[in-house]
């Protein structure tokens, strides 16, 4: 294996809480930009503000106590049935240290009416991709993207799949508790029983 | 809509061409010769070395790669959607078809992060089946990358060879599942059932041949002049740039980052085993065609370890809300009877919680970033698929090199289809 090292890996103790380092920091630095904080198997997520969501990143990736230098994932959570005065979407972020062996979750939350969150793309290359794929599969747009489209499905597709209104399962079965909508289901030549609209 | 044959294949193209930033007015041809002297040529999504339906619009001049661009999502199913709305045990035969060359790394990753919302420990045996099942699979999803990104790049019969090992591998899954690929064998509290008698000695005899076949491998190939001039120097990516896009796994070992989740936030008591990370140094596909046949060898060190601990015991977890009870318990215990009807009616209900939980597959970073609000169903659940990000780096690593190296590149970075597009 000439000129090629093998290591024994980076063997750093693991931090009690994941990303308890980034909120140390943003306490610290940003104490503003913290909305909410939630902890779920000795994982954090923190709940910033979407104004405030580039500064936040980029300050998490290059500060020298931080260093969030890897994006591992973007998607989205929908909520159709939050009390009224919370938005619909959580677009969630995770970002990995590689030098501190840390996972941080951010969340932002946006609105039904109002889905844009600003891009990371200029931080991270590997944002591309994600962005596009949460575009696709929820509608949250991400603004300033140099190249907004579809990425998993076909460029016509209509719709979100992943938001909750959208769906794709359960189509109507005959039973005798909805006899008469299958009756007349039948009598129309052009589909078949069970159909959707 | 009513369309003839012809207009509806013609829709089909445009829409392809439109996807990739292309004139989808412009369908008669696949390549087309733009005003600045390049070509555009579309590559795949039946090309052979894209392995699965991986489509790429390059736009040459002369022979040179200017850009590539990816098309993805030919084999989107929407497994995510399906997710919400099968219960947390009905979710595990899904796991195994997206990345279908690792489907046991898969399980693993979705019940270790269904097991950290349930809270709960899996018994020791489990624990060490576990490792032994997920590095036979590593080592068999290895073979199935040096088999075929040999053979993109024109040499056959390292293909035969590492058919041959990786059939004994199957094999043990077949022997102990009943299903060589999309086994579903490690399940949410341990394993389907105890691995049967015969299991040590099928997997003794991987630990005692494959060191020889390897061997052959590498004299067949690691010195190949013809092979060394394909890949050194080849599709580079930088430390920054492989970080920046998130690659994971020897994709991102290869450019000399020595992360491994094994190493750095080990689960299944990796931290017990001794073994090394390779790493490269110049994050070309030689460096990641050699990261990975060292780590095939580090899996079967790390296979003999675990062999020789493996301790007796149950396989699941005696968490009766989570593993169904054994056959005779339900026939003398009432309890047990609606333990398991319950189970099998409903299922598990994790409390209301969130975890992102990764572990290193064969490709790198799998992740589930799961979402319960107390059901039975996931409310979401993620996939972070490692294939996807480190392809989001293919045009990164092919700019400025020859068509033929794209299929090295592509090779080198061992992305499954169906990984990619879930």
């Amino acid at each position: 294996m000439g000129g090629h090292g093998v290591t024994e890996g980076r063997e750093a103790a693991v931090s009690e809480v994941a990303g308890s380092r980034a909120r140390d920091l943003l306490r610290r630095l940003m104490p503003a930009s913290i909305l909410e904080e939630h902890e779920s198997c000795s994982e954090l997520t923190l709940v910033v503000d979407r104004s405030e969501l580039v500064e936040v990143v980029k300050l998490l990736r290059d500060h020298h106590e931080a260093l969030y230098n890897l994006p591992v994932l973007v998607t989205a959570v929908d909520y159709p049935d939050r009390e009224p005065d919370l938005p619909r979407f959580d677009v969630v972020y995770v970002f990995r240290s590689l030098p501190f062996n840390d996972v941080v979750q951010i969340v932002v939350r946006v609105t039904e009416q109002d889905p844009h969150v600003p891009t990371l793309e200029d931080l991270f290359a590997g944002m591309d991709w994600h962005e596009r794929e949460t575009f696709d599969l929820f509608g949250i747009v991400f603004d300033g993207h140099h190249d907004l489209k579809r990425i998993l499905l076909p460029s016509d597709w209509e719709g979100h799949p992943l938001r909750k209104d959208y769906i794709s399962f359960g189509e109507p079965v005959a039973f005798t508790h909805n006899l008469d909508w299958a009756l007349q289901e039948a009598q129309r030549p052009d589909t078949m029983p069970g159909e959707m609209e | 809509m009513a369309r003839d044959n012809r207009g509806e294949e013609m829709d089909e193209f445009a829409r392809g061409r439109a996807a990739v930033g292309l004139d989808p007015e412009n369908s008669a041809i696949d390549a087309t010769r733009l005003e600045d002297g390049t070509m555009e040529l579309n590559m795949g999504p039946q090309h052979p070395s894209t392995h699965g339906v991986l489509r790429l619009v390059l736009d040459l001049d002369g022979e040179v790669v200017k850009e590539c661009r990816p098309d993805i999502g030919y084999l989107h199913t929407g497994f995510e959607k399906s997710f919400e709305s099968h219960t947390y045990w009905q979710c595990v035969p899904y796991t195994d078809r997206m990345d279908y060359l690792g489907p046991m790394l898969n399980n693993l990753g979705f019940a270790l992060a269904v097991e950290k919302l349930l809270g709960i420990e899996v018994p020791e045996r489990a624990r060490y089946l576990r490792v032994i099942l997920s590095e036979l699979t590593r080592v068999a999803s290895h073979l199935i990358w040096f088999g075929t990104s040999a053979m993109d790049m024109g040499a056959t019969s390292p293909f035969m060879y590492a058919w041959r090992e990786r059939e004994t591998i199957l094999d043990i899954n077949e022997f102990i599942s009943g299903v060589r690929m999309h086994t579903s064998f490690i399940r949410i509290g341990g394993l389907m059932a105890d691995v049967p008698d015969g299991f040590v000695e099928m997997v003794q005899h991987v630990l005692d041949t494959f060191p020889k076949a390897f061997d052959e491998y590498e004299l067949l190939v690691t010195n190949n002049p013809i092979f060394r001039d394909r890949t050194i120097g080849i599709g580079v990516i930088s430390r920054e740039d492989a970080v920046a896009y998130g690659l994971s796994g020897p994709s991102l070992r290869g450019s000399g980052i020595p992360y491994d989740l094994r190493k750095a936030q080990p689960y299944c008591g990796y931290e017990e085993f001794a073994f090394d990370v390779p790493i490269g140094t110049h994050g070309d596909v030689y460096d990641r065609y050699l990261c990975r046949m060292q780590e095939m060898r580090e899996s079967l060190k790390i296979i003999d370890q675990a062999l020789r601990r493996l301790p007796d015991g149950p396989v699941t977890s005696m968490n009766r809300k989570v593993s169904p009870p054994p056959r005779n318990e339900i026939n003398t215990s009432m309890e047990s009877l609606i333990n398991h009807f319950k189970l099998v009616t409903e299922g598990m209900h994790p409390p209301k919680g969130t975890t992102y939980t990764a572990i290193e597959s064969a490709r790198g970073e799998l992740g589930y970033y799961i979402v319960s609000d107390g059901s039975n169903r996931p409310y979401r659940c993620k996939v972070r698929a490692p294939s996807f990000s480190n392809l989001a780096g293919l045009p990164s690593m092919t700019r400025g090199h020859l068509i033929a190296d794209t299929v090295a590149i592509i090779g080198s970075i061992d992305i499954v289809l169906g990984d990619v597009d879930r």
